[in-house]
């Protein structure tokens, strides 16, 4: 009996870890794409204020973000932007997000948004590059804001899942 | 005409020989990033620009004349000779700008970029303008990689002709020169050696302030000058020259201004102004004899005007910087008379 119970309470803390496993995801989430919308205006700055090129600006940008795995996508451009097989800053931004696709919490339909900044990139005049990051960093602000809204609902929800799923898995065991 | 003892004597311009590989191979392509590595000899040591035309033979220029360029170095065969690809001409842009166009579209407006070291790279190709003003240059077809050689002790034969020990200052002086004659690499020698000066010859080290709108004088990467303008120099980096040198005059209170091709009527304007608080001036004009200059209006009234006490024309009839003949002002002033009166002077 003693057993049965240990085995029990293994169950439900197991699917609430992983409830909660999934409330962290969502929440990493919503923090990386934050980020994203910082690094864009960051850059707009390096851009438009100091017009500094962009492997420095790039790194500019990556030393000032928190999240460390958003940092390693800015590190990985500027490390394919000096490989000669690269050549353009659009192809090393599109590389760097094959790269480091595995390492965000980011979703697949978040990816769509993230490479569009690679349009143009750098191959632009400083009017048109800045009205280009700024179009990517109001879609990223529409896109994170409705993300943060959906993620605060099914936070809870995957919590009480994780909890609940456990139990009635018990239930049915015993 | 001033006495000139140097007048047949070349200057000696010790090539800065291979220093150029270091900033100019990482703008390159890799396959003439592989035949420039290889260029050794005479070819690497007195090379001065390098022609890459899109579609068209690979070349380079010295002062001996141009050379085609294959894949095992200079060829004398047109048929061996690399052909250079659009391509490649793309990503000596992008390599030039650093990814970046948005960085350096105004200096490309201008059709040239300065390159780490004070080189230059010029560019040509399709020209999209607004309200008759060139917005954009595209399709890039040809680029010219002129290499910069700071050539220490280029201008010392000169410093007995351009400084009053007894006043203390340098003359207000002007180098004349066609294209390629080597009056850039002169300025920066002397703003070199005006600003270390040499004590032990009565020679006090002066405040220089260089307005390098170019890029060219100090070639500055970063806003740090790559090479060497003496101690005591300050360099405003790609500033308009007129605007650059009210703001070093009020800014850094320079005993010597210095900059390179004058030519607006606010640059004659601002030299006028400079002169006038104390400052001397050392700049350069394109041209090849007093003709050209007075054709000119801006520097036909400073000469007008006697502003310029020293007047230097160089030419590279043996090799860059031969000083061809040095005027006074006055002569300049006398002799423009004397033409004005229909003498032959």
């Amino acid at each position: 009996m003693c057993f049965k119970w240990a085995g029990a309470v293994l169950i439900v803390m197991a699917t609430a870890l992983w409830g909660n496993q999934q409330a962290v995801q969502m929440q990493r989430r919503v923090k990386q794409l934050e980020e994203f919308r910082l690094a864009m205006r960051l850059l707009m700055a390096e851009i438009g204020y100091t017009v500094t090129p962009l492997p420095r600006a790039l790194e500019h940008v990556q030393n000032r973000l928190g999240d460390e795995r958003v940092k390693q996508f800015f590190v990985e451009i500027v490390r394919q932007l000096g490989r000669p097989e690269v050549g353009d800053a659009s192809l090393a931004w599109l590389r760097a997000s094959e790269v480091s696709r595995g390492q965000l919490s980011l979703r697949a339909d978040d990816w769509p948004l993230i490479m569009r900044a690679a349009a143009g990139l750098g191959g632009l005049g400083r009017e048109s590059q800045l009205k280009q990051l700024e179009a990517v960093e109001i879609q990223l602000a529409s896109h994170t804001a409705s993300v943060a809204a959906s993620c605060s609902r099914s936070e809870r929800m995957w919590r009480y899942l994780g909890v609940l799923g456990g139990a009635a898995l018990v239930i049915i065991l015993l | 005409m001033l006495a000139c003892p140097h007048k047949d004597i070349v200057v000696k311009l010790k090539m800065a020989k291979m220093e150029w590989k270091n900033q100019i191979l990482p703008i390159l392509p890799p396959r003439l990033q592989h035949i420039f590595a290889a260029l050794s000899g005479q070819a690497a040591e007195e090379l001065e620009e390098i022609r890459l035309r899109s579609g068209k033979a690979l070349m380079i220029h010295s002062h001996r004349g141009e050379s085609f360029v294959g894949l095992s170095g200079v060829t004398g065969s047109f048929s061996q000779a690399v052909i250079v690809t659009a391509a490649e001409l793309q990503a000596v842009l992008l390599a030039v700008v650093e990814y970046s166009l948005y960085a350096r579209d105004e200096e490309l407006r201008r059709g040239y970029l300065a390159l780490p070291g004070g080189h230059r790279a010029g560019f040509v190709g399709r020209v999209v303008s607004e309200e008759s003003r060139v917005k954009l240059l595209r399709d890039i077809s040809g680029i010219s990689i002129r290499i910069a050689r700071a050539v220490k002790g280029a201008g010392e034969a000169l410093l007995p002709q351009l400084y009053c020990s007894r006043l203390q200052r340098v003359y207000h002086t002007l180098l004349v020169s066609a294209p390629q004659a080597g009056k850039t690499t002169m300025l920066r020698d002397l703003a070199r050696l005006f600003s270390d000066g040499d004590p032990a010859k009565g020679r006090p080290g002066l405040k220089v302030g260089i307005v390098d709108e170019r890029s060219e004088l100090a070639g500055c990467y970063l806003g740090v000058p790559q090479l060497d303008v003496g101690m005591r120099s300050d360099v405003l980096d790609g500033c308009p020259k007129a605007e650059g040198m009210m703001m070093l005059v009020r800014s850094m209170s320079p005993q010597l201004l210095v900059t390179d091709e004058l030519g607006r009527a606010e640059d004659a304007r601002a030299v006028e102004e400079a002169v006038n608080t104390g400052a001397s001036i050392l700049a350069t004009v394109h041209g090849h004899c007093l003709a050209d200059l007075m054709k000119r209006p801006s520097i036909a009234y400073l000469l007008q005007q006697t502003l310029f006490e020293r007047i230097i024309f160089l030419s590279r009839r043996r090799g860059p910087g031969t000083v061809e003949e040095i005027y006074g002002g006055e002569t300049v002033k006398n002799r423009l008379k004397a033409e004005a009166s229909g003498h032959v002077f």
